[in-house]
């Protein structure tokens, strides 16, 4: 199966001192790999980088296909639609509802008048409120997103990205903020995206005993370079302390 | 806390002495200081400032209490037409300006223009109406369009434009900007991004700004009969000229009650909004 997401020699450098160097990395579609790593390893640049809200200085950088790295301008926007981002602060539009974040989503196929005056056709309506289903909140269709849990809030903002066309999913710490219960929904949801969608998910952890159950593989990342990458059955904690100890000895 | 209690009692905390400024910290203190007196005293007396001239103007003044009392009564319904007059210019010209101020507001954001050559000159443009009070457009306007109330409107119309633009364009910039990037990754147009995202945020805090404004432009309005663009200020202005101080009176407490009310009613609205 061809990879949804493709990295070779991915790296980038904050005024001279290098963050990530040479990165490569493979996500299929159905994937779904967890990045671990110590603060400052690179995982904040990394996910940066991978949607080219920062331009990485070198390599390629492929979605779906497309190298975002000579992509420019129009034809950039476009390839840009194949991602779907979740932030750890689930960056919804608060005054609205959950229905109508889901439907942020669809705003590049509604005609503009429509989006304005927020008169979305039936059948997108029918499709965010579907995407609400799958995260278990078509309850909460109506409730205004300031109103919601923030286990709630991040799977609206997974259903938003279920919404869109969206083939390769980036979650960076999608769950830092929140208690353990409403954590293990968050990720059961993002789990749910790979299996039941086909998309690829990748998706920063801090916390490394959640990555068994969610994770298909697990990317280790330290002082910018994959250290780890390995199946989540053999992430143990030895590989768990293993990854995170020699930064500590540095402090 | 109580650990903390504990270790401090126990264990001897010795606080680090501050060092004193240096000598030349503290010598660039005195002179500013120096400076600021030097600058006032000159304020002082290019505003004429004399305290003589005060008391020897009191008695007059207190004759002209003693005239003012009791307030007349039989010019109210005049008075009541007239503070009409200037709420409606100040309302108007209010909404004028909210129908001015909204487009502008997204092109002097950043959040939403990022381009400079855009957002740089409509600031300045808003800047520049902002810099001219009312009064001073009022009083363009009275000689270009004639006396009376419209000319009023003219004025708070375009003063408010740009302290509302300028307003409004800062609460968009105080929104988070991840809604927008999140919904900029769908493709979507600006138009549509903007619009969707940030209008429901960004929409209880523009009303805010919008109240505040009216409230500032219904006393901004009390003025503007001075200089003939209508209202009750008009007839301040008569008052004063014919010395009629019992009507004076009168219209100062009209004026009173009148913004009195607004204002309440203005915060009441805006508390509720917030």
């Amino acid at each position: 199966m061809s990879a949804a997401l493709s990295l070779r020699g991915l790296s980038h450098a904050y005024a001279g001192v290098p963050v990530l160097r040479s990165i490569d990395l493979d996500v299929a579609p159905r994937e779904v790999v967890a990045v671990v790593g110590p603060s400052g390893a690179g995982k904040t640049t990394l996910f940066r980088c991978l949607t080219r809200l920062v331009r990485a200085d070198e390599g390629v950088l492929e979605v779906c296909g497309k190298d975002l790295m000579r992509l420019e301008g129009g034809a950039l926007r476009e390839a840009r639609r194949d991602l779907g981002l979740v932030f750890q602060s689930y960056n919804l539009v608060r005054r609205l509802t959950a229905l109508q974040n889901v439907l942020v989503g669809r705003l590049a196929e509604v005609p503009t008048w429509r989006v304005v005056l927020r008169r979305f056709p039936d059948a997108e309506q029918q499709l965010a409120a579907a995407c609400l289903d799958q995260v278990g909140l078509l309850a909460h269709a109506h409730t205004r997103a300031d109103r919601l849990s923030g286990g709630q809030q991040q799977r609206v903002a997974i259903a938003r990205v279920l919404a869109s066309r969206a083939r390769v999913v980036l979650a960076d710490e999608p769950v830092a903020s929140l208690d353990p219960a409403s954590a293990q929904s968050v990720l059961t949801a993002l789990r749910s995206l790979a299996t039941d969608h086909g998309k690829a998910v990748v998706c920063s952890l801090h916390q490394v005993d959640l990555v068994a159950g969610f994770a298909d593989r697990v990317v280790g990342l330290r002082d910018g370079r994959v250290v780890l990458d390995v199946p989540a059955s053999r992430f143990d904690a030895s590989a768990a302390r293993d990854l995170y100890a020699p930064h500590r000895a540095k402090v | 806390m109580t650990d903390v209690q504990d270790r401090a009692g126990r264990a001897h905390v010795v606080l680090p002495a501050r060092s004193a400024p240096a000598l030349r910290t503290r010598l660039a203190r005195a002179a500013l200081l120096v400076l600021a007196l030097v600058g006032f005293a000159g304020c002082l007396r290019l505003a004429d400032v004399d305290p003589v001239e005060l008391a020897q103007g009191l008695p007059t003044m207190a004759g002209w209490i003693g005239a003012a009392i009791p307030p007349s009564t039989e010019a109210i319904p005049t008075l009541l037409v007239r503070a009409a007059e200037t709420v409606a210019i100040a309302v108007v010209g209010t909404v004028f300006a909210v129908v001015l101020a909204l487009p502008l507001c997204v092109l002097a954001a950043r959040s939403t223009t990022p381009s400079g050559w855009v957002r740089i000159p409509v600031r300045l443009f808003l800047n520049g109406l902002r810099g001219v009070d009312a009064f001073v457009f009022a009083l363009l306007f009275v000689a270009a369009v004639g006396l009376g109330p419209f000319a009023g409107v003219l004025g708070i119309a375009l003063h408010t434009w740009g302290s509302m633009g300028k307003l409004f364009s800062e609460s968009i910039e105080a929104l988070p900007a991840g809604p927008l990037e999140a919904a900029e990754l769908t493709g979507a147009g600006r138009v549509k991004t903007s619009s969707y995202t940030l209008l429901p945020d960004v929409l209880p805090s523009i009303s805010s700004i919008g109240l505040y404004l009216l409230e500032f432009n219904i006393r901004a309005s009390t003025v503007l009969g001075v200089v003939g663009a209508g209202g009750i200020g008009q007839e301040l202005k008569n008052s004063v000229d014919l010395l009629a101080f019992d009507r004076l009176a009168t219209i100062l407490v009209v004026i009173l009650v009148m913004v009195t009310a607004v204002d309440q009613l203005s915060a009441r609205l805006r508390k509720a909004l917030a």
